[in-house]
């Protein structure tokens, strides 16, 4: 009875949160990305469908479950240990036990939220910078574990992954269902009462503790959704690149979703999807002046053979600190206001400016 | 046979814990004044071994001395780091100190492997390969000595907080930030000289850590989380509590090297981080919660 009626009121939720956004103007900008997704492929290389945007698409639902998790104020280092546990188990899970790979995409994405729950139980009781310590060292750990049952995992060597449907433009259309369908989940959480508490938490644990949050329930529970989520991105994300191995757990895939909400607006259901676009462009496009940049300062760094690779990433933090300092908020604020000010007529404009 | 090997293996992780404890013991200055968490205090610790190998290697300057222009050096850059980046965000949101920090992991790495390239490399010291026998223990001149070198840090250190001005409005900004100001610290200074002597502690543990072991630009990430570690142990903001937390630690490592084999080396760290946070949020001998 009380299932049942738990059921009928989330349903009854999700009707009301899909009227108020259809009356809400978010649904145009909505509308205008998922077209542009869908025509994307028609207009680029399948190289660049394959490397650039699908990868992207996959990291848009990573980022989003990262920056759930951090709405909650637990700010995750050790978010590839997700990923890569999703990946590696429902890539194992089809060749191991043969079952078919989108069965075994669901199943990896539970194991990932199981140990999720696991991690979480040690984390939610602690402040930001041990949590922060704690998921970073499981990232670090993990990677010994994985390589201890190598014979099991093939963790050290790396295999080839089982996909779902062909690579290149079919996949590229169920990586983008897929993240549609995560990130609308994601977003409907974010705008229920469990969004609230988080962010409740997130602003200040004690209070939302005396207003009676129950603050390691609604911790917890924003540790199994993010993980849930980012184990299904690492599932995807090894059948994108059809490979899977150790290095999926590196601390550049852990920082990765980190710096995409950031960059694109931390606690907002934008900011990760704008953050993984900039974030993939940079890293796919500029390389294109690795060479170039190679001959240019070559005598200035000579104990490096390639220059590019460390000048971009020092680059990126760099940016990275600039947005923390100067723009906390990321850059999406700077797009919806100009979204904003295309859209609203000259009178409006006026008001806007004030 | 069994016994010698054990007590060989004690002494390596007093060594080792010995680096480890001069750079919990820099986060713990840090965390006690400013309430800050560096995550990038490692990668200090590589730039001080770094700074270290360019004087000793291109300078040819004692490595010994090398230690004390690490520390000035590292120094130097923690006042930049204070006054430009961690200043900036203090009182906001803690998650930013740890995006900052993250930030500032990738530019220290890779400025890093611009300016010095990615093989590994060791700070030559003058008694390399040296040897002192006890019986069929057998442990080097660097490593005893950079045992005795944390000692007289660790004391000079004491010494400061306990007899200094300096020392004195750190421990008064410790207790009461805004209590202090009002009684005429200037807290911004005493800010600036506690992340800058955190720093310079965390370039002397790179020093002493790259005449033991061999480093390249990406060694930072390890020794933070086994700071935090040892942090845990001793519980937060407590610098006594770090040092025994410090030995604990690099006992435990090594033992666990010398009974379970080399892999496990790092995930002790972990291990231990975990037990230790589960049973007890505050650390073993942490008094303070926050």
């Amino acid at each position: 009875m009380a299932i049942k009626k738990a059921f009928a009121n989330s349903f009854s939720l999700v009707k009301s949160e899909v009227a108020d956004f259809y009356r809400s103007q978010k649904l145009y900008p909505v509308i205008i990305t998922l077209i542009i997704a869908a025509i994307m492929p028609f207009f680029v290389s399948s190289y660049v469908i394959s490397e650039v945007l699908t990868p992207m698409i996959i990291f848009a639902i990573y980022a989003s479950s990262w920056n759930l998790l951090a709405s909650s104020g637990q700010g995750s280092l050790g978010h590839a240990a997700f990923l890569g546990i999703g990946g590696f188990t429902s890539a194992l899970l089809t060749i191991k036990l043969g079952l078919p790979s989108i069965a075994s995409l669901f199943l990896g994405s539970l194991i990932s939220a199981a140990i999720g729950v696991l991690i979480g139980l040690a984390c939610v009781r602690l402040k930001a910078w041990f949590l922060a310590m704690v998921t970073f060292g499981f990232s670090v750990i993990i990677v010994t574990i994985f390589s201890e049952f190598d014979e099991f995992t093939g963790a050290i060597m790396g295999f080839r992954t089982p996909l779902i449907v062909e690579r290149g433009i079919p996949f590229y259309y169920t990586a983008l269902v897929f993240s549609a369908i995560s990130i609308f989940i994601i977003y409907l959480i974010m705008k229920s009462k469990l969004g609230l508490a988080f962010r409740a938490i997130h602003q200040n644990e004690l209070e939302a503790k005396m207003i009676g949050i129950n603050t390691a329930k609604y911790r917890l529970i924003a540790f199994v959704i993010s993980t849930f989520f980012a184990g299904l991105a690492g599932g995807l994300y090894a059948q994108s690149i059809q490979y899977i191995q150790n290095f999926i757990f590196a601390p550049y895939y852990s920082f990765l979703p980190l710096m995409m909400s950031v960059i694109g607006g931390l606690g907002t259901i934008e900011g990760p999807i704008v953050g993984s676009v900039i974030i993939r462009v940079i890293d796919s496009y500029l390389p294109s002046l690795d060479s170039a940049l190679d001959g240019l300062l070559h005598p200035l760094f000579p104990s490096v053979s390639h220059v590019g690779p460390p000048l971009r990433m020092l680059g990126l933090g760099v940016f990275f600190i600039v947005i923390v300092i100067f723009a906390p908020k990321g850059v999406s604020p700077l797009i919806k206001k100009a979204y904003n000010y295309l859209r609203s007529s000259p009178k409006e404009k006026k008001h806007d400016e004030r | 046979m069994i016994t010698s090997g054990l007590i060989q293996a004690l002494l390596w992780g007093i060594a080792s814990g010995c680096v480890y404890i001069l750079l919990a013991t820099g986060l713990n200055i840090i965390f006690g004044v400013m309430k800050l968490v560096n995550f990038a205090h490692g990668q200090l610790l590589m730039i001080g071994a770094y700074i270290a190998f360019t004087v000793t290697s291109a300078l040819g300057l004692n490595a010994y001395i090398a230690i004390l222009v690490a520390m000035g050096a590292v120094a130097l850059i923690g006042v930049g780091l204070e006054r430009f980046t961690f200043r900036k965000v203090l009182g906001t949101d803690k998650l930013n100190e740890i995006f900052i920090s993250l930030g500032l992991i990738y530019v220290f790495e890779n400025a890093a492997v611009l300016l010095w390239g990615n093989t590994p490399q060791q700070i030559p010291s003058p008694l390399k390969g040296t040897q002192l026998y006890i019986g069929q223990i057998a442990i080097g001149y660097d490593r005893l000595l950079a045992i005795l070198i944390v000692g007289v840090i660790l004391f000079a250190l004491f010494l400061l907080l306990k007899k200094t001005k300096i020392g004195l409005a750190m421990r008064a900004t410790s207790q009461k930030s805004s209590a202090s100001m009002l009684m005429g610290v200037n807290i911004e200074k005493v800010y600036i000289f506690t992340f800058a002597l955190g720093a310079a502690l965390a370039g002397a543990a790179g020093a002493l850590y790259g005449m033991i072991f061999p480093f390249d630009p990406s060694i930072g990430a390890l020794p933070t989380i086994k700071a935090f570690a040892i942090i845990i142990i001793g519980g937060l903001g407590s610098i006594p509590g770090a040092v025994i937390g410090g030995l604990l630690y690099g006992i435990a490592e090594n033992l666990a090297v010398y009974l379970l084999g080399g892999i496990w080396q790092d995930a002790i760290a972990f291990a231990l981080l975990i037990i230790v946070l589960v049973i007890r949020p505050t650390g073993i001998f942490g008094e303070r919660g926050e």
